[in-house]
């Protein structure tokens, strides 16, 4: 806790030295700074439950945080980019978050090496900046937090002008370790062999973008592993395999946004694909329109999102003896306490520019979710009826 | 007060050609191609960071500027604050810079003339020197 809020502090004051003394930063065409900041308070409204930890009280340190960018020309292809955040929240680990090469050999081809944001969805890799998009938080539903947001590899991107449309394609491969949570439960987590492809087209007023994303992806759970074994020394192969913690993940994306000076609409859609315990498969998407009357502009938003589990395995016979039933309640103990995320949440919202770089945002989003299931609450009591308002509003600021 | 009410409807009236005329925008460029023509689409693409089979290099006014916001609303066809949100994303996600910016039209002018390669949007009734080239127009 200590070292989260000194890595907070260190990176706002790093931005304030910065944002300080402009002229240093601009003086140097070589070596550039930039950031971008980004406090949120947030109010639940219910004492029966938590939704994304906001509570019946109102909290700043959710989703607050700060980010200090460095860019350093090497040559004229060659630079290098560094990006520190420092996160209020207890779910997010400050520090670096990027540190990469970057190669231009053409205007139309950009190769990057290094540790860089994993680009799984449509805003996956902007997700710490608020400015970059209208709502005050993107919806769970299609986001879920447990997606890790940063991978070590390289990355290729290639765009290919045309006088109708403009097509980018990239592609990247790397790995990643670090700990995740995943169904309440904390792991360590080891993807190797991760790769992509996204595809993005724009045409007129549309912008369309398709991405596939696949790696293999081992967790750390010794208790699982070892009960895992041990059906597997009493020859239940079937239960055994289905508590397996190593398995592909697979993710598929579609988005399309449609804008004018008017107004926008945009959708996106994802699927997730996991063949292990404690990930499950998962269908999201959310539609978004909204209305531009500057400097506001208004939206409103729906998404929803449903998960399944594998089913548990039904080697092990019932009622032969006590021990064999107390062997297979173990085993489905582990399933039945595997939360069911599904949800669906409608959203009103406003986005106020108080100047270039400057925004401020207000949104108030109903959760529902089904009566058995938890729906991303944290439930406190168990009357809680799965449904809730919550109240947002967000500063936003890039520099 | 009758013939002051027509003078000024007739001031109103006139200008309205005047005002239309300063409402064009020119795309002008610093190419050795004097041919060199671009459609809306390339222009906004060229604008927004993307890749074209040309050696340009895309300069803007800053966001206050009224040219600006013209081309924002004639080409770009998004508002000042959704392109703002657009070069953030970009920004922090290492795939674009935004185009580097002149306080005003004439410094723009003076930047377009010096540097081959230099493209740049005006108001169509500014004088263009020979050595430049007017790539697109839009009224």
């Amino acid at each position: 806790m200590p070292w989260r809020l000194w890595n907070f502090v260190l990176v706002f004051g790093l931005a304030l030295l910065c944002n300080a003394h402009p002229i240093y930063a601009e003086t140097s065409d070589k070596l550039q700074f930039s950031g971008f900041a980004r406090v949120v308070l947030g109010y639940l409204d219910d004492k029966n439950a938590e939704y994304l930890n906001y509570d019946n009280s109102l909290s700043i340190d959710n989703e607050s945080l700060i980010g200090l960018q460095a860019d350093y020309q090497m040559m004229d292809s060659l630079a290098v980019t560094g990006q520190l955040i420092g996160h209020s929240g207890e779910q997010r680990d400050s520090g670096i978050e990027w540190l990469y090469l970057t190669y231009t050999p053409t205007n139309a081809l950009k190769l990057k090496l290094g540790r860089q944001r994993t680009p799984f969805l449509n805003y996956s890799d902007v997700i710490d900046v608020g400015y970059a998009y209208p709502w005050a938080t993107l919806p769970q539903q299609t986001y879920p937090r447990h997606f890790f947001s940063n991978f070590d590899g390289l990355m290729a991107s290639y765009e290919i002008p045309s006088t109708l449309f403009l097509m980018n394609i990239e592609g990247y491969w790397g790995y990643f370790k670090d700990k995740v949570v995943v169904s309440e439960r904390e792991m360590e987590a080891k993807t190797t062999g991760f790769h992509g492809l996204i595809s993005h087209i724009s045409f007129k007023n549309w912008n369309l973008r398709g991405s596939y994303h696949q790696g293999t992806t081992s967790v750390t759970l010794d208790d699982v592993t070892q009960f895992s074994g041990l059906l597997s020394q009493l020859g239940f192969s079937q239960s055994a395999d289905s508590l397996a913690t190593t398995g592909v993940t697979e993710v598929f994306q579609f988005s399309a946004n449609y804008e004018t000076v008017d107004y926008f609409v945009r959708g996106e859609l994802n699927r997730i694909k996991a063949d292990f315990i404690f990930v499950p498969d998962t269908d999201g998407y959310f539609l978004s329109t909204g209305y531009n009357y500057f400097p506001f502009s208004s939206y409103i938003s729906y998404s929803k999102n449903t998960t399944d589990y594998e089913q548990p395995a039904s080697d092990i016979p019932i009622g032969l003896s006590p021990v064999l039933d107390g062997l297979a309640y173990s085993y489905l103990n582990i399933f039945e306490q595997l939360p069911v995320n599904s949800s669906e949440a409608y959203t009103l919202g406003t986005r106020w520019d108080l100047q270039p770089g400057l925004a401020l945002k207000g949104e108030v989003s109903l959760i529902k979710g089904a009566d058995n299931e938890s729906a991303f609450f944290n439930i406190k009591d168990t009357a809680f009826d799965r449904e809730a308002l919550l109240y947002l509003i967000a500063l936003e600021w890039v520099f | 007060m009758k013939k002051l009410l027509a003078l000024f409807i007739t001031c109103w009236l006139a200008s309205i050609p005047s005002l239309k005329a300063a409402e064009a925008i020119i795309v002008v460029a610093n190419t050795s191609d004097k041919s060199l023509q671009l459609n809306r689409l390339q222009v906004r693409n060229l604008f927004m960071g993307g890749a074209l089979p040309y050696d340009l290099d895309a300069i803007a006014l800053p966001p206050e500027n009224q040219t600006r916001v013209l081309f924002n609303t004639k080409v770009i066809g998004l508002t000042e604050s959704r392109i703002q949100s657009y070069w953030a994303q970009m920004r922090f996600t290492g795939r674009k810079k935004a185009p580097r910016e002149f306080s005003n039209e004439q410094s723009m002018l003076d930047y377009l003339i010096d540097n081959a390669g230099a493209v740049g949007y005006l108001p169509e009734g500014i004088s263009v020197p020979n050595e430049l080239t007017v790539l697109y127009t839009v009224r």
